[in-house]
C-alpha cells in the first residue's frame, strides 16, 4: 500500500474511517507528511553526555524527571464527586489471552484490579464499588455494589481459583446494561461511573449499542474506558458523548507501568462536569461511638456474627462491626469522621511548587532542604540547563503521545535540585516534593511556619496593592473555589 | 554472623562473682547490655532499672503477651545467666551494681569511658592512617593463615594465639591451617577479631592476668571514638600490657611502646556493636580492607560466580569452595560445583558457613533481590553437603522413668511450651528434650509441692 | 519456598535487631508549662533532663538507633522547628564533610559520658536554647499573642519528611519484620516512630493537616505515641489509635521517667510481645463546622463534605456556598422514571444502598 501515504497528505476530510482521523489529531504537533508510525524514537537519545565524558548527570536528571513526571498534576480546587458509585467492567475476552503483558494481560489485569480496589477503597472511604465481567458475549457480575474492599478482592481472587480462562468475545452493550442496572439504584448526590477495561478490538452485541449510549447519556452516567489493544471507534464514542464531548477518559495503554497508571488515575475523585450541578444534597449521617464488652460478645446487626466491640447506631442503638457501612435497622449511613477526612485532600490540594531557576540561587539563599535538612546539590555538580531541556523535550513528546488522563505534560525539570512553594517561600528536595504531594499533601513550611506564611502573603498582597495602584488594573482574580471544569 | 553469639556465649559461662565486678564499670554493663540480651530481655531491664522496689513475677507475666511466652523465658533465663536480675520469692530484683552502673552510663559522671588526651600530639594521625594500618595488620593475620606470600609477617605473640586456639596447628616446620581455621576465615571481620580476643582472654589465665580487667579493656575500646587520642593514665597495668598486644592485632595504634597515648582503630570501635549494624559501619572498613568497597560476590542462578575483587587474600577464600575459571584485574569468575563444594566439606567448611560468607559480602545488585542468593544454588549447596553424612547428632537428655501417666503428660506439655521437646514416646512415656535444666527445675518444683501437699494431709 | 530440611549444622543465629529511629515532639509552649499544676508535679528541667534520659536509654538499646527531636509550638514560627540533629554543614569543596568545631579537651580525671550520649545532651539543649533565645529577636509586626493551644500538624509533617528521608522514599516499617536476620542496612530498613509528648489542646484549624499526617503515617506503617502529660486533645488520640501507637494521659506526673521506660520505650519489635496501654473508647464522633459541638448524627453537605449539626439556613452550605437540594426528613425526593426493565425500587433513598440491584 506504497501510494496510500500520499493520499493521506492534507486531506482532512478522509473517509478512511474515525481512527485514521483520530490518530492524525493526536498526532499534534508533529511533521505533516509523517505517520505516528513512521516517527521513530530511539530511546539511546535521551543519554547526552556531560561536559566530562560521563552520562552520570544525565542518568541523574533522567530519575529525578522521571519522579517529578506524575507530580504536575492539576491541582486548581475542582469540585469533585467525593460519594462514587463505580463499576469496574473487566475484560475476560479471548483476546486477554496475549502475552504483551507480562504473564498475560489476564493475570495482570486482575492483579491491578486488585490494587485498584485497594486504592480506590482508600480514597474514597465512602464510595461503593461493583465488579462485573465481560465473558463469552455475555456479561457476568463478579461482585455486588458494595463498600467493603475485602468483598470485592476475595471475589476476585475466587474467579482465578475456580480455574476461569478467559472465553469468546466481549459484549460491550450487555456490561453496560449490567452496569445501568447496578448504578440504577443509586443516589442522586453521588457519581455514577463505569470504569472498562477493553482488550479486544471488536464487540459481539445482540441490540443497537448507540441506544444504550444514549441511555447512559439520559442516565448521566459517566464512561472511562482504560485500552490495551488499541484505539478502537465505538469506545472513543461512547467515552466522548458520556464525558460531555471530551476524550479525556480514554486511554490506551502502552506498556504495563502506563497501564496501571491510566487505571490509578481513576481513583481520584472526577471533576463534576456541568450537567450534574442539581448533584448538591445535605445528607443525613451518623458518627456511631465505639463500644467494647470483652468478654460478653453481642451479635453484629449487619452479619449476625459475635462480636465483643463494634459500634453502635446513634439513632436506633444497632451495632454494627465495621464502617462505612448503613445501618441495617435505620438505613442511615454510619462513617467515622476519619473516612470523611480522607477526602479532603482532594477537595483542598496541595498547590505544586515550582522549580528555582538557576539565576534565584544566590549566597544568602537556603542551603538545606527545610523539612528534611538536607543540602542541595551544588550548583556546579548539576548538568547545565541545555542538556536538560533537550532530553526534557524528547520526554514531552513521549509522553504526550500517550495522555494519563489528568497529568500535563512535564514541561522541563529544575536544574538546580530545588523546588519553592509559592505560599510560604521555602525551598525543599526533590524527594520531600514527591513525599509531600503523594502521601501527606501538607506543604511543611506552610504548617511549620505559620507566621512565615503570614508574613510573606502581606508582602505579596502590598505588591499587589502597589501594581494595582501603578498600572490601573485589577491583579488577576482569584478563580472561584469552586470551578466546575467542563 | 552465626559465630558471633556463639563466641559470647562463653562468656556466660563466667562465674556470678566475675560478672559482679564487671558490672562495676559503667561501660562494660552498657557493652553487654548491647550484645549480649535479646530485645524484650532489654526493655525488661529499662522498665526496671529505676525502680527501687522488687517487680513481683505475675507483673512480668501480665506484660507479656501469652503468646510470646517463648520469648519470654528466654530472656529471663538470659537476665539469669548473667547475673543481671534474680528471684525471690516471686519475685525479680535488678543486680544493685548493675543498677547503679547502668544508672551511671546513661546519666554521665564515671570515668570509664576513656580519657581523651589534653595535649596536642606532635604526630597527628588520621582516621585514614588507623584504618590502613590495622587492614594491614589483619591482612598480614589472614594471609598467614591462608599461606599466601605477604610481606608483612604477623608477631610471634600471634602466631602463638593461633596455634593455641586450634585455629592452626605446628606440622614438620610450618604451621598448617586447621578445619576450624577455616571456618573462621569465611566469618566476617567482627566475629573474626571477637575469636581471637576471646582465645587471649582464655590464654590469659595463663598468663596470670585478671580476667575482669580484659574484659573490661575490650569494653572500653568498643565505645571509644575513632581518630580520637587516649591517654594511657587510668589504665591498670594488665591493661598497659594488653596495648601491646592489641598493637600486634591490629586494634589499637600506638606509635612507639613508649608514648603515653594510643589510638583505637576502626576494628575497635566496632567490637561492641551488632553484626548487622556493622554493616553501615563496614562499608567504611571495607573500603579499607578489600578495596572492593561492599560487597562484590555475584551468584547466578546457574551456579556461576562473579566476584569483583582483586584481593589475593578473597580469591583464596573463593577458591576453597568453588572452581575459579578466569581471572581477570579487577573480576574473578568461577563455577560454584559438587566437587568444589565437597571438596570444601572434606575440608571442614560447613555449607551454612558458605552461604554466610557468600552473603555476607553479595553485590549491591544481588541484594536488590529477596532471598539474596538465588534459593536454587543455597538448596544445592546444603543438598551436596547432606549427601555425604545420612545422620543427625543432637544434644540433649532423655527424660523416663515416670511413675504415673499424669506426671508424664505435664512434664510433656511443660517441654512442649517451651518449645525444647524434640522426640517422645507415649507408650514407653520416655521423650528427649534438648536442654534438661528448666525440666529438672520443673519435676523438682512439683515434687516439692506434692510432698507438701501430703504433709499438708496427713 | 520449601527449603531443604533438616540442615541446620548451627544454632539458629538470633536475627540482628534492626535499628530503630525515634522522634520526639517536644511541646513546648509556656502556658502549661508555667501554670499551676504542671509546674509544681513537673517542672520543665525535670521533665527535659528525663527526656534526655529516655533517649539515652534508647540509644544504648543499639549501636545504630537513631534519636531526632523537634520542638513543636515554637515562639518563633509558632509551628515546629527540628532541634537535633543539628542542620547538616554542606560538605566542603573536596566533596568531605566539614570537620565539627574543636572541642575543649576536658582535664584528666574529669568525668566523661559515653560519646553518643553527650552527643545528644548537647545537640538537643544547644538547639532548644537558639529556640528560646530567638523569643528575644525583633519583633516584625507579625502577631504573636501565646495562645494556650498547640499547633501540632507542622511538628508531625517535618517528622514525617525526616524519617521519610532517613528511611528512604518507599520504605516501610512492616517490610523489615518479614525479613530474615540476613538484613542489610542501607536505606530502607529503618523502623521508625514517633513520640508527641504534649501538654495543651489542639487548635480546631489544624484539623485537615493532622488527619493527612495520621493517613500517611497509617500508610507507612509509623505508630505516632502520645504521652499527655496536661491537657486533652481528641486529634491526638485518633492519631495513636489509628496508627496503632499507645496514648497515655499521665495521672502522676512525677513518675514521668518510669512511664517512658515503661511504655514508650520498647520498638515496633519488642512491641509484638508486650502487652501495651490502649484506649478503650476514642471519640471518633466529628464536630459540627457551624457551633463546634460534637455530633451524633449530622448533615453533611455532598460538595464539600462540611458537617453541620441543623440543617443550615436557607439551604447554602457555609463553606462552599451552594445551593442544596431540598430535604425531607434526611430523604431526598426523587422523580419516578420509566425503567427499562426489571422491578422499580421507588423513591431513591438518601443512603446509598447495599443490596442485589436487578438489571
Amino acid at each position: 500500500m506504497a501510494d496510500s501515504d500520499d493520499e493521506y497528505i492534507g486531506s482532512s476530510g478522509d473517509e478512511r474511517g474515525k481512527r485514521a482521523s483520530n490518530s492524525r489529531k493526536q498526532k499534534g504537533a508533529g511533521d505533516a507528511g509523517k505517520e505516528r508510525w513512521e516517527e521513530i524514537q530511539r530511546s539511546w537519545d535521551n543519554v547526552v553526555e556531560g561536559a566530562d565524558g560521563s552520562i552520570s548527570a544525565a542518568v541523574v536528571g533522567l530519575l529525578e524527571q522521571n519522579k517529578r513526571k506524575r507530580l504536575l498534576k492539576d491541582t486548581t480546587p475542582l469540585q469533585r464527586g467525593i460519594i462514587r458509585h463505580l463499576v469496574l467492567v473487566l475484560d475476560l475476552s479471548i483476546a486477554m489471552e496475549e502475552k504483551d503483558f507480562r504473564p498475560t494481560r489476564f493475570l495482570l489485569q486482575l492483579s491491578h484490579a486488585c490494587d485498584f480496589i485497594k486504592e480506590y477503597f482508600e480514597q474514597n472511604p465512602i464510595s461503593q464499588l461493583c465488579v462485573i465481567g465481560m465473558c463469552d458475549g455475555l456479561a457476568k457480575r463478579i461482585s455486588d455494589m458494595s463498600g467493603n474492599p475485602v468483598e470485592h478482592i476475595s471475589a476476585i481472587r475466587k474467579l482465578r481459583a475456580n480455574g476461569v480462562e478467559p472465553k469468546g468475545s466481549p459484549s460491550l452493550q450487555n456490561a453496560l446494561d449490567m452496569a445501568r442496572g447496578c448504578l440504577w439504584n443509586s443516589p442522586t448526590h453521588g457519581t455514577k461511573e463505569v470504569l472498562i477495561v477493553f482488550g479486544a478490538l471488536h464487540t459481539c452485541d445482540p441490540g443497537d449499542i448507540h441506544m444504550t449510549i444514549k441511555a447512559m447519556v439520559q442516565d448521566k452516567i459517566e464512561v472511562r474506558i482504560v485500552g490495551l489493544a488499541a484505539q478502537v471507534a465505538v469506545c472513543s464514542e461512547l467515552v466522548k458523548k458520556t464525558n460531555s464531548g471530551s476524550l479525556a477518559g480514554y486511554g490506551v495503554a502502552m506498556d504495563e507501568k502506563h497501564f496501571r497508571d491510566l487505571l490509578m488515575a481513576n481513583t481520584t475523585p472526577p471533576p463534576t462536569r456541568q450537567a450534574n450541578t442539581n448533584a448538591s444534597t445535605l445528607l443525613t449521617m451518623g458518627f456511631p461511638s465505639r463500644f467494647s464488652n470483652p468478654g460478653h460478645p453481642t451479635l453484629c446487626a449487619c452479619h449476625s456474627n459475635p462480636i465483643t466491640s463494634g459500634y453502635m447506631c446513634p439513632r436506633c442503638m444497632a451495632r454494627v462491626c465495621a464502617l462505612p457501612t448503613s445501618c441495617p435497622a435505620c438505613s442511615l449511613t454510619l462513617i467515622l469522621s476519619t473516612h470523611l477526612a480522607r477526602s479532603y485532600h482532594h477537595l483542598f490540594p496541595l498547590a505544586n511548587w515550582v522549580e528555582v531557576a538557576r539565576h534565584d540561587v544566590k549566597k544568602r539563599s537556603p542551603k538545606l532542604c527545610f523539612s528534611c535538612e538536607r543540602p542541595f546539590p551544588k550548583l556546579a555538580a548539576l548538568p547545565p540547563s541545555s542538556t536538560v531541556a533537550a532530553t526534557g523535550d524528547l520526554a514531552t513528546k513521549r509522553t504526550s503521545n500517550a495522555p494519563v488522563p489528568g497529568v500535563k505534560a512535564v514541561p522541563s525539570i529544575s536544574s538546580t535540585g530545588r523546588y519553592a512553594c509559592l505560599d510560604c517561600g521555602k525551598w525543599f528536595c526533590v524527594d520531600c516534593d514527591i513525599f509531600c504531594h503523594e502521601e501527606v499533601y501538607n506543604c511543611p513550611g506552610c504548617e511549620a511556619d505559620p507566621e512565615g506564611k503570614e508574613k510573606r502573603q502581606r508582602e505579596k498582597e502590598a505588591l499587589a496593592a502597589k501594581e494595582t495602584a501603578q498600572t490601573g488594573q485589577s491583579s488577576a482574580a482569584q478563580g472561584d473555589a469552586m470551578e466546575i471544569d467542563g | 554472623m552465626s559465630g558471633s553469639l556463639q563466641s559470647f556465649e562463653q562468656l556466660e559461662a563466667l562465674p556470678p562473682a566475675t560478672f559482679k565486678k564487671l558490672y562495676q564499670e559503667p561501660c562494660t554493663t552498657l557493652a553487654l547490655f548491647r550484645r549480649m540480651l535479646p530485645n524484650l530481655a532489654k526493655s525488661i531491664v529499662m522498665a526496671m532499672l529505676y525502680q527501687d522496689d522488687p517487680v513481683p513475677m505475675s507483673f512480668i507475666n501480665a506484660w507479656v503477651k501469652p503468646t510470646s511466652r517463648r520469648e519470654k523465658e528466654m530472656a529471663l533465663g538470659k537476665l539469669r545467666r548473667l547475673c543481671i536480675t534474680s528471684e525471690k520469692n516471686q519475685k525479680l530484683t535488678l543486680d544493685a551494681t548493675f543498677k547503679a552502673s547502668f544508672r551511671e552510663a546513661l546519666t554521665g559522671g564515671s570515668r570509664s569511658f576513656g580519657t581523651p588526651c589534653t595535649t596536642e600530639d606532635k604526630h597527628p594521625v588520621t582516621v585514614e592512617y588507623l584504618d590502613n594500618y590495622a587492614t594491614a595488620q589483619w591482612e598480614a593475620i589472614l594471609h598467614y593463615m591462608v599461606g599466601t606470600e605477604s610481606e608483612r609477617k604477623p608477631s610471634e605473640g600471634v602466631m602463638r594465639l593461633l596455634v593455641a586456639g586450634g585455629l592452626m596447628e605446628k606440622r614438620s616446620r610450618r604451621a598448617e591451617i586447621t578445619q576450624a581455621g577455616f571456618s573462621f576465615l569465611l566469618q566476617d571481620a567482627n566475629t573474626q577479631v571477637w575469636t581471637l580476643l576471646l582465645q587471649y582472654l582464655s590464654m590469659a589465665a595463663s598468663l596470670r592476668m585478671d580476667h575482669v580487667e580484659i574484659l573490661h579493656f575490650f569494653m572500653l575500646l568498643g565505645s571509644l571514638d575513632l581518630g580520637q587520642a587516649y591517654s594511657k593514665a587510668g589504665l591498670t597495668p594488665t591493661q598497659l600490657n594488653m596495648l601491646e598486644d592489641l598493637r600486634d592485632y591490629g586494634i589499637v595504634y600506638q606509635r612507639k611502646s613508649s608514648s603515653d597515648r594510643y589510638y583505637p582503630t576502626r576494628l575497635a570501635t566496632t567490637l561492641t556493636s551488632e553484626s548487622a549494624a556493622l554493616r553501615t559501619v563496614q562499608q567504611g572498613f571495607d573500603a579499607a580492607m578489600s578495596q572492593s568497597g561492599q560487597g562484590f560476590i555475584v551468584v547466578e542462578t546457574n551456579y556461576r560466580l562473579y566476584a569483583y575483587t582483586s584481593s589475593p587474600l578473597q580469591i583464596s577464600l573463593l577458591a576453597f569452595f568453588a572452581r575459579l575459571s578466569q581471572r581477570y584485574p579487577n573480576l574473578v569468575t568461577g563455577k560454584i560445583s559438587r566437587q568444589s563444594i565437597r571438596q570444601a566439606i572434606r575440608m571442614g567448611i560447613t555449607a551454612s558457613q558458605i552461604i554466610d560468607y557468600l552473603t555476607v559480602n553479595a553485590h549491591p545488585q544481588l541484594r536488590k533481590n529477596t532471598p539474596v542468593l538465588p534459593p536454587t544454588v543455597v538448596d544445592q549447596i546444603r543438598l551436596w553437603q547432606i549427601e555425604g553424612e545420612r545422620m543427625k547428632a543432637t544434644p540433649g537428655s532423655l527424660i523416663r522413668d515416670f511413675s504415673t501417666e499424669r506426671d508424664y503428660r505435664e512434664t510433656l506439655n511443660y517441654a512442649e511450651e517451651l518449645g525444647v521437646l524434640l522426640w517422645r514416646n507415649d507408650q514407653k512415656r520416655w521423650f528427649f528434650v534438648s536442654r534438661h535444666e528448666q525440666i529438672a527445675d520443673f519435676i523438682a518444683q512439683r515434687a516439692r509441692a506434692q510432698a507438701a501437699k501430703a504433709q499438708g494431709r496427713a | 519456598m520449601d527449603r531443604v530440611d533438616a540442615t541446620e549444622h548451627f544454632a539458629q543465629h538470633a536475627q540482628g535487631d534492626l535499628p530503630s529511629l525515634l522522634v520526639l515532639i517536644i511541646d513546648i509552649n509556656p502556658i502549661p508549662w508555667t501554670t499551676n499544676p504542671l509546674s509544681t508535679a513537673l517542672p520543665f528541667n525535670t521533665a527535659l533532663s528525663n527526656l534526655l534520659l529516655f533517649l539515652n536509654a534508647h540509644l544504648a538499646f543499639s549501636h545504630t538507633n537513631k534519636v531526632a527531636v523537634i520542638a513543636a509550638a515554637a515562639p518563633r514560627g509558632g509551628g515546629a522547628k527540628i532541634l537535633y540533629p543539628a542542620a547538616e554543614l554542606p560538605t566542603d569543596t573536596k566533596g568531605r564533610p566539614q570537620s565539627r568545631p574543636p572541642q575543649p579537651a576536658p582535664q584528666p580525671g574529669e568525668p566523661n559520658k559515653y560519646r553518643p550520649f553527650k552527643d545528644l545532651e548537647e545537640g538537643v539543649l544547644a538547639g532548644l536554647g537558639k529556640v528560646l533565645a530567638s523569643v528575644n529577636e525583633e519583633d516584625d509586626g507579625t502577631d504573636r499573642t501565646v495562645v494556650s493551644e498547640t499547633r501540632i500538624a507542622g511538628a508531625l509533617t517535618l517528622a514525617l519528611a525526616y524519617i521519610n528521608r532517613l528511611a528512604g522514599a518507599g520504605a516501610d516499617n512492616l517490610g523489615q519484620t518479614l525479613t530474615k536476620g540476613t538484613g542489610t542496612t542501607e536505606a530502607g530498613t529503618m523502623q521508625s516512630r514517633i513520640l508527641v509528648v504534649s501538654v495543651a489542646g489542639d487548635v480546631a484549624s489544624e484539623y485537615v493537616p493532622v488527619m493527612n499526617c495520621v493517613f500517611a503515617a497509617q500508610k507507612k506503617h509509623i505508630p505516632i505515641d502520645v504521652c499527655k502529660v496536661a491537657g486533652n486533645s481528641v486529634f491526638l488520640q485518633q492519631a495513636a489509635d489509628a496508627t496503632g501507637g499507645v496514648y497515655m494521659k499521665l495521672d502522676a506526673p512525677n513518675g514521668f521517667l518510669q512511664y517512658l521506660m515503661m511504655a514508650y520505650l520498647p520498638d515496633p519489635a519488642a512491641r509484638q510481645h508486650l502487652v501495651l496501654p490502649t484506649q478503650a473508647n476514642v471519640d471518633f464522633r466529628a464536630a459540627c463546622f457551624c457551633h463546634k459541638k460534637v455530633v451524633d448524627v449530622g448533615y453533611v453537605c455532598s460538595i464539600c463534605l462540611s458537617i453541620f449539626c441543623t440543617v443550615p439556613p436557607d439551604n447554602i452550605c457555609m463553606t462552599c456556598q451552594t445551593k442544596l437540594a431540598h430535604t425531607v426528613g434526611g430523604m431526598v425526593v426523587r422523580k419516578k422514571k420509566k425503567k427499562k426493565a426489571g422491578t422499580a425500587t421507588g423513591s431513591g433513598a438518601g443512603t446509598p444502598t447495599v443490596g442485589t440491584p436487578r438489571p
